[in-house]
């Protein structure tokens, strides 16, 4: 591993550190200005002298065009993702960006981006495919070309998605809870803004409102949260957090702190009993940007909480467990049975999956509950570190591999909205009659999501089990070859794994019902 | 031939699939009306070939293998490539006398089922579904590794999902979702069990093909290993508690399998519903899967469990041979009778495992095979009568000797040879398994009056075999009664392909009646080898040993 390498802003190597952000706010220029492009001129005062200056006016041909904004931001995003693969590829240098009074404010590392892959990918994916489905009449509707919204209409909606990856990169870089909380706002209103973008349709605007109000209230009580943090500690780095933490972590302030920090961050990965607003924000929503709120959105409020959780108010010492165990496993738990049996009884599709991601946000926290539990018997479950970078890597690409079938999903989903269907599970009847390929597409997406082998969702979650069993092995496993059995009670963490599991059996609503008459009968 | 010759037991069917299915899913309506007859008559081809290279390997034409004297734990055609190597993962395959006669088996149901449902419809996508079937119950078979052993476990299900899904009865849906929610839950707690048992090896000591982030392995021949020194010394492997916790895991998962009362209910539902094909691979194979890994996983590896449990078996298996049955007496659906006959039957499977007797595994090994001919053709029968007569009800129609000399000749032979008749595959395993209870009582120092419940079995078993072909074949004389579901339609015969099935499936139920020894063999060897190499070291002098 190189050693870090440490920059100020605006010096040599800053561009180059920088460069997937850089493109990012330059595709964000590019997307206010082009669409602007005209015969606009500007008349010299006094003169009858008109200068072209080529902003306003009659706009050209190529600058009128509806679908220049998705172009635009789809390469800007993807330029972006691919730039972060190519610094992937070249051997990563990290690089921590520090003010001029030496606070650190951004870091470059493998970790970092990754979680940029995911957004960038993510958000790549929706900008594209949502290139043709920005209607004048809303959801639901086959129009011709020219009854897509207008490119103005169309540059807003794209200017929000890129502000979205420059919000979700700045969380994912961020050393200092108030560089973390600028980047989470500027994310959490694009997707706001996102969310309620069909202010046409009454389902887009309740969703929107919901969505905000929600929202705004838990990015409220988690900044209360992050005030008190700085309150105690007196500073908003999280290298001093976590000095700090492990010195005096465990008096009531910092915990509160955690505590509400842990709300702000909930709502964001959608666990319960902060979800309410998820099912009804990814059924208002467009499908593309239920599957951005569905993945990266998600991946963001999960690296928020493994920043809060693990970086900062980790336990110090390999025989005490963290202090929010308890807290983090109860909510996992709770999350992923609500989600799951939630997902059950619903019959929009759209809902079955915000409701199957919230199962899968809880499948996730208790990956991270798992890393959490520090306390178990070295000899039995091997090095801790490793066992819990075993866990860490589960949870990785887990979030990496739920970009291509959640999202997938959704897409699919999107194209049937847009031939009038898909807001109920009956739509999607015959699927495989009328669009083999989608079916084929979406069988495969929804037995990945239930996570039977062969796909790419049965190793991520059993490689998820496997920390958990791990963890719960190390932490059980003496007791019971001393005997006892009744000390797997005592450990619910292979219960809750169980749970995880055995509870992604609605998916296979959705599945039959794509698959239903595709006989000839 | 070298040691690789098992790949593409595994690889070919599938792929070939793949490529079909591939093939199918760009043509329209009427271009797959014209392919379903080529593709048919290509997977045909790509069944028989699978069966030609499984018989060469018995001849020893392939490989040069004796199936028999294979010691425990010893594999023939063994091959192991690294799959993930940070876990432990290899894809390794490899075959010894308890996989090969299903391995075998599943190749030889395969062309017979394709020739038996000749006229399915949607042939273009029904064939290669069989074939990718068939491709993941061989890979079920022949995986020497938990995980791809897990892998195939759940991959058998996607096909038999959508074979009941797509070309199912009147409550398919119902029917293909209890299927795969239950065996897919109880294989979920199986799967859990198989994690814990990899974290529970000893990380100390290295062990072979061990993953190098973990310093586990999956690999089935090493743990096995491991577990025969842990066991023999006196040890229980992994501790005497946590050894029964696995070995009720992932029993669980293979009873359900089984399927063994209580977790019996999916398996008439899915048999009613299914079409024939599927009921055929279901009852055919797809059932055996459970009693294998039985042997293969939780006796081989928690000897000491099986004798904590032997009761709780026995008593199950017990349970399910005499509730199987009684429960048939009152069906008025032929297939929903036959479907509670497999429950029965696979009872005497778990009989013979609990009795903990060479014979009775032996006769256990054997009841695998024989059912696993006997039972393709009892649904065989079934699928023509629902495929000609639009009804599956016992009373829809009387006298089908008359009309229907195939379809009741056929019948009349598959329920004799269920029922257990001499001379006919089941009557072996079916005396066997008598024999090793016996001893089991005997040993015990039981009263042998305990053989009176197996015996009144066989008893109800004839009764309703007996009773239902009365009904439908010989009853009404010369006033026959055709079904009224053909609404006065002339009541046809089965069809050409139909007659031929079920003379491949009769002539091999006779072979292997009248010389079981040709499968029984290799079966009871194997036996001899798990005593000598497990059984014996491990328990010592377990209770009695025949």
């Amino acid at each position: 591993m190189s050693e870090i390498t440490t920059i100020e802003p605006f010096t040599e190597g800053f561009v180059e550190a920088l460069l997937p952000e850089l493109i990012l706010f330059t595709g964000m220029l590019l997307l206010i200005l082009v669409p602007n492009l005209g015969k606009g001129t500007f008349r010299i005062p006094g003169t009858q002298l008109r200068l072209p200056w080529l902003l306003g006016g009659t706009r050209f041909k190529f600058s009128s065009d509806p679908r220049l904004p998705a172009w635009i931001a789809s390469i800007t995003l993807g330029s972006a993702f691919l730039n972060v693969l190519y610094v992937f590829s070249q051997g990563l240098e990290r690089v921590l960006i520090v003010s001029e009074s030496g606070k650190e404010l951004l870091l470059i590392n493998g970790f970092s981006r990754i979680f940029e892959l995911i957004f960038f990918g993510a958000l790549a994916l929706a900008a594209f495919s949502s290139m043709n489905r920005l209607q004048v009449k809303g959801i639901g509707s086959k129009i011709p070309e020219n009854e897509l919204y207008n490119n103005r209409r169309q540059a807003d909606f794209y200017i929000l998605m890129v502000t979205c990856a420059l919000g979700m990169s700045v969380v994912a870089l961020a050393q200092d809870l108030f560089v973390l909380f600028i980047g989470l706002e500027l994310a959490s209103f694009s997707t706001y803004v996102l969310v309620a973008f069909l202010k046409e349709s009454k389902v887009g605007v309740e969703s929107g409102m919901k969505y905000f109000i929600v929202g705004s209230v838990a990015s409220g009580v988690g900044l209360y949260g992050l005030s008190m943090l700085y309150l105690w500690a007196g500073s908003l780095q999280f290298s001093v957090l976590a000095a700090t933490f492990a010195v005096s972590g465990t008096t009531a302030l910092p915990l509160i702190g955690i505590g509400f920090v842990l709300v702000g961050f909930g709502f964001k990965v959608s666990a319960a009993p902060f979800h309410f607003a998820a099912p009804d924000a990814y059924a208002g929503a467009m499908s593309p940007v239920a599957g951005v709120l569905a993945t990266a959105s998600k991946a963001m409020g999960m690296l928020g909480l493994v920043r809060m959780l693990l970086i900062v108010a980790a336990p110090e010492s390999s025989d005490g467990s963290a202090v929010w165990l308890v807290c983090l496993g109860a909510m996992a738990a709770v999350t992923m049975t609500w989600g799951n049996l939630a997902a059950l009884g619903s019959d929009n599709p759209k809902r079955m999956l915000a409701y199957s991601s919230v199962a899968h946000a809880g499948y996730m926290l208790a990956a991270l509950t798992a890393v959490g539990a520090w306390n178990w018997d070295a000899a039995v479950a091997g090095d801790a570190s490793a066992a819990a970078v075993a866990v860490m890597t589960a949870l990785l690409f887990h979030l990496v591999v739920l970009v291509a079938f959640k999202l997938g999903a959704f897409l699919v989903l999107s194209i049937l909205e847009s031939e009038g269907g898909g807001s109920r599970l009956s739509s999607l009847g015959g699927l495989a009659k009328r669009e083999p390929l989608l079916a084929v597409a979406m069988f495969i997406f929804m037995i990945s999501l239930a996570g039977v082998p062969p796909m790419a969702g049965f190793l991520s979650k059993l490689l998820v089990i496997m920390g958990i069993v791990r963890v719960a092995v190390g932490d059980m496993g003496a007791e019971i070859s001393d005997g006892g059995i009744y000390a797997l009670g005592d450990h619910a963490l292979g219960l809750v794994a169980c749970l995880a599991y055995g509870h992604q059996l609605s998916h296979f609503r959705l599945l039959l019902s794509s698959c239903r008459r595709c006989d000839v009968l | 031939m070298d040691d690789w010759i098992s790949m593409p037991l595994v690889g070919f069917p599938l792929v070939a699939s793949i490529v079909l299915l591939a093939f199918v899913s760009n043509a329209n309506e009427s271009m797959r009306r014209r392919l379903a007859n080529p593709i048919r008559m290509a997977t045909l081809v790509f069944s028989l070939v699978l069966l030609v290279i499984t018989t060469g390997m018995f001849f020893q034409y392939f490989g040069n293998v004796s199936w028999e004297g294979i010691s425990f734990n010893n594999y023939e055609f063994l091959h192991r490539y690294s799959w993930m190597e940070s876990l432990g993962i290899h894809w390794s395959v490899g075959m010894d006398a308890l996989s090969f006669p299903m391995v075998w088996l599943t190749t030889f149901l395969l062309p017979v089922t394709i020739i038996a449902t000749w006229n399915e419809k949607n042939g273009a996508t029904y064939f290669p579904i069989l074939l990718a079937m068939g491709g993941a119950l061989i890979g079920v078979f022949v995986s020497l590794d938990l995980f791809m052993f897990y892998v195939f476990w759940e991959l058998t299900l996607i096909p038999m999902f959508f074979l009941i899904l797509v070309w199912g009865g009147a409550d398919r849906k119902y029917a293909s979702q209890k299927f795969f929610i239950y065996t897919f839950t109880a294989s979920v707690v199986m799967l859990l069990g198989l994690i814990t048992l990899y974290f529970f090896q000893d990380p100390v000591n290295p062990l072979d093909y061990a993953g190098s982030m973990t310093g586990r392995t999956f690999d089935i021949p090493t743990i096995t290993q491991h577990a025969l020194m842990e066991n023999s010394n006196g040890n229980w492997y992994l501790g005497a508690n946590i050894q029964k916790v696995l070995f009720a895991m992932l029993m669980l998962g293979f009873l359900v399998k089984l399927p063994a009362v209580p977790f019996h209910t999916w398996l008439p539902d899915a048999h009613v519903q299914a079409p024939t094909g599927g009921s055929m691979l279901l009852a055919g194979v797809m059932l055996k899967m459970g009693a294998y890994g039985m042997f293969r996983l939780p006796i081989s590896l928690f000897p000491h469990a099986l004798q904590y449990f032997q009761l709780a078996l026995l008593i199950i298996g017990m349970v399910s041979l005499v509730w199987g049955a009684i429960v048939c007496l009152g069906q008025t659906n032929l297939k929903k009778m036959v479907a509670y006959s497999s429950v029965s039957h696979m009872g005497v499977i778990l009989v013979g495992i609990a009795t903990m007797q060479p014979m009775g595994w032996a006769a256990a090994l054997f009841m695998m095979f024989a059912h696993g001919i006997i039972s393709p053709m009892l649904f065989a029968v079934c699928g023509a009568f629902k495929h000609h007569y639009h009804s599956m009800e016992i009373g829809a129609m009387r006298g089908m000797a008359k009309h229907s000399p195939w379809l009741a000749t056929s019948m009349m032979f598959a329920w004799m040879a269920s029922l257990g008749l001499p001379l006919l595959a089941g009557f072996v395993a079916e005396i066997m398994m008598f024999i090793a209870l016996w001893y089991f009582l005997a040993a015990e120092g039981w009263s042998v009056f305990w053989m009176v419940g197996p015996a009144l079995v066989l008893a109800v078993t004839a009764a309703y075999y007996l009773w239902s072909m009365q009904r439908t074949i010989f009853e009404g004389g010369d006033e026959t009664q055709p079904p009224s579901s053909l609404h006065g339609a002339p009541v046809p015969d089965i069809a050409n392909p139909e007659k031929l099935a079920m003379l491949i499936l009769a002539f091999f139920t006779i072979v292997f009646g009248v010389m079981p020894w040709i499968a029984l063999d290799m079966m009871h060897d194997w036996t001899i080898q798990i005593f000598e190499g497990l059984i014996l070291p491990v328990l010592g002098n377990f209770n009695g040993g025949a």
